[in-house]
């Protein structure tokens, strides 16, 4: 059996003062100076250790409180309150929300899973990720020393085409050539920002996240620099270009490509194939309502791995979009129906905030997933998209140091890779292969509603 | 822009309640000044605290605003007056120091939540410019 996969996690401190879900609101006047003040009591030294970040006027007192509350309730002249910090929910959008984001601060910073320690709190179903509820009758068994222990339990994933059968000659030798396929210990690739400040240590950043984990960072041909030649073993290049551009020694030591889809992409495909036998190359498309036709038609053509991109919110392009869910659904069945699911990797991005969604988005037929917004929110990106406007970024991303960032890149990694751990071991499986396209191990609240309430009212 | 304040630093201190589209309402500013004028929004305006006023001239600023709820309309019920005073009390120091007193100014919003921040602060860099380059830019920024 191979070794266990596991990734190297270690702290990462934020460079910035944390923007918090409250902040402490004191008043130093008519304080009664008291010998014993609840500041100096306070247990984690909040009041002791504050210090102001000058860059952003944010006070480390809210990033180390912890909400205990006993300095508001001790005051006797009741001087300090805790207030909700009006910051914490302008951050990110309806979609990207302060939550989602503190949390993958969280998880970036500490490499560990969060935990609330208080039950889950949120509503009962939600849109898009939340109206999916995965099966978890297995959730008694396995121990966590199980999972991340003894239990062996493989996130690994292949890029490529699968041969269907085997053929042998009248003198039994094999007569069909395997085509290639690229092992990656993890169901995720890094992908391309949808926006980002300029400058190279970000993407440094996430080609040295994308060389620790052993998976691959997509990079456009015209951000390619030889700076980045080290990584090549780690590059999927998307072509954006002309492929004559690319020096040949780069070509023929890159395993994957990224190609922009067109009519012509299976014959740009062929021609890649001339020049480099073991390349596999990946088809890069908008995901919309005419993909399943579209990668149904491609996979008999011979594609090889097909990359469906929703927007930053996991929607489709479309007047009226459905989500990233529902529309790999579709496609995963229409490739069912057609007999060739097997034969074709999907990959699946656009929208893929948290964890869960890449363990539920595997499970509505997806092979692997790409992430985007994550590894910028991993080097503190508050998802303000002021880059996007050309406004300088507030927590000086442009200037980002890339062995800080791949850390916090890999500690994201591996707390979003635990956590598929722990959902695989609450099902009972054991790989995660194994998990595409189980649909029947999970309930989607738009199929219940209709099951049930459907009939409703109907006569007869 | 036609401010008398142009060419200076400007720090805006400002308490959150009285623009809830702050995020939002401030770019347009940021965007045509750039590192010259900085909004540090405050979940109260009674969170200001000398240090922060000080920090803010000593990083550059030629000017720093703190900008309060009107009169009677804070969330914490004194934070704007507890502004005051400090705002008072910092001027008392950078006076000591040798710095003019009008480089911290405390601008209470009009009465009539929620304002629109973008407009109060162009509405302050074109008044009348009371203050030059601070002495202490180019020596630490
Ligand atoms: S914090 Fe804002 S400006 Fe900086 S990278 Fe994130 S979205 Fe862009």
């Amino acid at each position: 059996m191979p070794a266990k996969y596991h990734i190297h996690t270690a702290q990462a401190a934020n460079r910035f003062q944390l923007i918090t879900r409250s902040g402490v609101i004191a008043w130093e006047e008519g304080c009664l100076k008291c010998p014993s003040c609840v500041k100096k009591a306070c247990v984690y030294k909040v009041y002791e250790k504050r210090g102001i970040d000058s860059r952003q006027m944010l006070e480390s007192l809210d990033s180390v409180c912890k909400d205990c509350f006993r300095c508001v309730q001790g005051c006797p002249k009741q001087l300090i309150q805790k207030g909700f910090n009006p910051s914490y929910k302008a951050l990110g959008d309806h979609y990207w929300t302060p939550e989602i984001i503190s949390g993958l601060w969280y998880q970036a910073e500490a490499g560990r899973i969060p935990v609330s320690g208080g039950g889950y709190g949120g509503a009962f179903s939600g849109p898009g990720f939340d109206a999916m509820w995965t099966d978890m009758s297995e959730i008694v068994r396995p121990t966590r020393d199980g999972i991340h222990g003894r239990e062996y339990i493989s996130t690994t994933t292949d890029i490529g085409r699968k041969l269907m059968a085997l053929e042998f000659d009248e003198t039994g030798a094999l007569s069909v050539t395997p085509p290639p396929v690229v092992e990656i210990p993890l169901p995720l690739l890094l992908d391309m920002l949808p926006w980002s400040p300029p400058g190279m240590g970000i993407k440094l950043a996430i080609l040295e996240g994308a060389k620790s984990l052993g998976t691959f960072a997509i990079i456009r041909q015209s951000d390619f620099t030889p700076a980045m030649k080290e990584y090549l073993s780690n590059i999927a290049l998307y072509i954006d270009g002309q492929v004559s551009d690319i020096e040949p020694s780069v070509l023929s030591a890159l395993r994957l490509i990224e190609l922009p889809y067109s009519k012509e992409v299976i014959a740009a495909q062929n021609t890649l194939k001339i020049t480099n036998s073991g390349l596999v190359t990946i088809i890069r498309m908008d995901l919309s309502p005419d993909s399943a036709e579209e990668v149904v038609r491609l996979t008999k053509e011979g594609a090889e791995a097909i990359h469906l991109v929703a927007d930053e919110y996991g929607l489709e392009k479309s007047d009226r979009p459905l989500f990233i869910k529902e529309r790999t659904r579709d496609i995963h069945l229409r490739l069912v129906e057609a007999g060739v699911r097997d034969q074709i990797t999907l990959i699946s991005g656009g929208g893929i905030a948290m964890a869960e969604h890449v363990a539920k988005q595997i499970i509505c037929g997806s092979d692997l997933l790409s992430v985007d917004i994550p590894l910028l929110i991993a080097m503190e990106c508050r998802v303000c998209r002021r880059c996007k406007e050309g406004i300088a970024c507030p927590v000086e991303l442009e200037g980002v140091d890339p062995v800080w960032g791949a850390s916090r890149i890999r500690n994201l990694m591996a707390g979003w890779h635990n956590q598929l751990l722990e959902i695989l071991g609450a099902m009972g499986i054991r790989e995660v292969k194994r998990l595409r396209g189980e649909m029947g191990r999970a309930m989607f609240f738009e199929d219940l509603e209709k099951d049930i309430f459907a009939t409703l009212g109907r006569r007869g | 822009m036609d401010q008398k304040n142009a060419g200076l630093n400007i720090s805006i201190f400002f308490c959150q309640q009285i623009d809830p589209n702050q995020d939002v309402n401030r770019r347009a500013l940021e965007r045509e000044l750039g590192n010259r004028i900085r909004f540090f929004p405050l979940p109260c305006s009674g969170r200001i605290d000398s240090l922060h006023l000080m920090r803010a001239l000593e990083s550059g600023a030629d000017k720093v605003y703190v900008i309060t709820c009107p009169e009677g309309a804070c969330h914490y019920r004194e934070g704007n007056m507890r502004a005051r005073k400090r705002v008072a009390y910092t001027q008392g120091l950078i006076e000591e120091i040798g710095l003019e007193g009008e480089r911290l100014e405390l601008i209470m919003a009009p009465a009539g939540l929620p304002v629109n921040i973008d407009e109060l602060a162009r509405d302050l860099l074109s008044s009348e410019a009371t203050t030059g380059p601070s002495p202490v830019r180019g020596k630490t920024a």
